[in-house]
């Protein structure tokens, strides 16, 4: 492929103390892609994701930007660079209200008119926060958290959207909701990578897959193909 | 309302609210970091030299330089502007050498409560060296104050003017504080980085320079409350700050770990405890005031109005 790719890792690694959890890790997205980053647990899904927000230190390798370097940049700009992170666990202010928590993904941004305009397609995208807008985030149900940790991501207009499992916990009706909405998403243009143990959910609404085992690529290809291949099958998707 | 009441009130209530101010400077630093700053007795003591040094102060004959004063005499409110922004930079001074080394090395927080206490002996040492261990008194008349009468009449109740002033600089610098971390852009910051530091940075906060404004503003808020203190009472020697520290991290488990109006709140109790106590039985002061703290720790173990203790999800 000759145009540059949104994001690019290269050989990426990363350790944790003496452990390594990532052994060279390889891949790309493009824009305006919907690419989902699979694998079970302790393969190194979330790690992946929090050496491209630059949470850890990559130990070797490349992640490049739109063909820039990443390797400088602090955790505090990435946002800044167009990269939205919605972390493992959430992570919401449980303390402070809903509203508050979605304005604050907007801390960047000083286009007042533009965030109320935002603030109201994320009511209207998940419209049960909209009624508990003035509530505690700790005091919602896991679902509906995960909901204003989605919408808290889309409140800083990123033009990558990192997600790492939105599913976990959730019941199936919820899930299909979720996953509902990173679909409309991506067909308004979003560029999303996804973060799931769910094989199944995310490619059912992927373009492309990789499939990550104890920090290192097992698969990788079109949605369509991973969804029939043997391997995976076996492997994640227990049939 | 009868006067004597009230003047037990207005006193309780000004050294209520320096002791608000010391507590405040302490809840800062614990919701952003979860820790204390066992410095902030030292900047206290800080705050209140700096003070008297700028007002043109001289250097007493155990000095480093005795007879020394610096060639500016500021009025009180400038000198003591001054003084807490310089408490404030000695602040962010601590943070460089007992805090900053610790996080990066990914150091249990609790190890800095013993550099931190490190940090503030040292600063109260080089006070000594420079100063001597005798106590000072504020320029005479405390020039400052020119023009309004040594004494007010309040409802009947006769009041030191020093103690009022005390007492609107401190509700001042508290109001302040709470109105711009509540409305502000990085008030809101702060509370983002105090719940979370992990997802304020994924919201663009710079979550390190959150930290440094922290420590910033507490010591400012040492400073001032040092030189107020300075003004209303005297400096009693380099130490005189600890035993308000001391008294401020009481004030600070009485109202409630991290809660910005416990902190308010257990500052004005603290004051108005200890001003029931007739001055004849002063030395009674400290006793009464860790007792009070024991009664409602007992009562309620968060505090007065802080959260409940629950473990970290
Ligand atoms: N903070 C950490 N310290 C040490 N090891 C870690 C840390 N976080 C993750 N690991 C290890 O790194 C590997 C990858 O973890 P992670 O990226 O969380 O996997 P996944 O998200 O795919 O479940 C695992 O073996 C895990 O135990
Ligand atoms: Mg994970």
């Amino acid at each position: 492929m000759n145009t540059i790719a949104l994001l690019e890792l290269d050989q990426l690694q990363v350790h944790y103390g003496s452990v390594q959890a990532l052994a060279g890790v390889s891949l790309r997205v493009n824009r305006g892609e919907f690419v989902c980053l699979l694998g079970s647990n302790g393969a190194g899904k979330s790690t992946t994701l929090r050496a491209i927000s630059r949470l850890v230190p990559a130990t070797g390798g490349e992640i490049r930007w739109r063909g820039g370097d990443l390797a400088k940049v602090p955790a505090h700009r990435t946002l800044r660079l167009g990269i939205g992170h919605c972390p493992e666990g959430r992570r919401l202010l449980n303390r402070q209200t809903v509203a508050f928590n979605l304005e604050l993904g907007a801390y960047l941004r000083r286009d007042r008119l533009g965030i109320s305009s935002d603030l109201d397609r994320c009511y209207a995208l998940f419209p049960r926060l909209a009624e508990r807008r003035r509530q505690q985030a700790g005091s919602l149900s896991g679902g509906e958290q995960q909901m204003v940790a989605i919408a808290r991501a889309l409140m800083g207009r990123p033009e990558l959207l990192m997600l790492d499992e939105p599913s976990l916990g959730l019941a199936p009706k919820l899930v299909a909701e979720v996953m509902g909405v990173l679909e409309a998403l991506h067909k308004q243009g979003q560029t999303i990578l996804l973060v799931e143990q769910n094989a199944q959910a995310a490619l059912e609404i992927a373009d492309r897959g990789y499939v990550l085992e104890a920090g290192r690529l097992q698969l990788e290809g079109s949605a369509k193909d991973l969804l029939g291949d043997e391997q995976l099958r076996a492997a994640y998707l227990g049939q | 309302m009868s006067a004597a009441l009230l003047q037990i009130l207005l006193n309780g209530a000004a050294s209520g609210g320096v002791y608000a101010l010391v507590a405040l400077g302490y809840t800062l630093i614990f919701s952003v970091l979860g820790v204390i700053n066992f410095a902030q007795g030292a900047l206290f003591s800080l705050g209140g030299y700096l003070t008297f040094l700028l007002m043109g102060g001289r250097i007493g004959v155990n000095g480093a330089l005795p007879g020394w004063h610096l060639p500016v005499a500021l009025p009180f409110w400038m000198a003591l502007l001054l003084a807490a922004i310089g408490a404030g930079v000695v602040a962010l001074l601590v943070e460089r050498v007992a805090f900053a080394p610790l996080r990066r090395r990914g150091a249990d927080p609790l190890l800095s409560l013993i550099t931190s206490l490190g940090a503030g002996v040292v600063l109260v040492n080089l006070l000594q060296i420079l100063m001597g261990a005798e106590g000072y008194a504020f320029p005479a008349g405390a020039a400052a104050l020119e023009g309004l009468p040594e004494a007010l009449l309040i409802g009947g109740a006769r009041i030191r003017t020093v103690q009022v002033v005390l007492l609107l600089i401190s509700a001042g610098a508290v109001a302040a504080l709470t109105v711009w971390l509540e409305r502000s852009r990085t008030g809101q910051a702060m509370r983002a980085v105090a719940e979370d530091p992990t997802a304020a940075r994924l919201m663009g906060i710079h979550s390190g320079a959150i930290v440094r404004l922290a420590f910033l503003l507490s010591g400012m808020l040492a400073g001032l409350g040092g030189g107020l203190i300075g003004l209303s009472v005297s400096l009693a020697g380099p130490y005189f700050g600890i035993s308000f520290g001391l008294k401020g991290l009481a004030v600070l488990v009485l109202g409630g770990l991290g809660s910005v109006p416990g902190a308010i709140a257990g500052g004005l109790l603290m004051g108005l405890a200890e001003a029931l106590i007739p001055s004849a039985a002063s030395g009674w002061r400290d006793a009464l005031a860790f007792a009070v703290l024991f009664a409602v720790l007992v009562l309620r173990p968060s505090g007065l109005l802080g959260r409940r203790l629950q473990e970290k999800v």
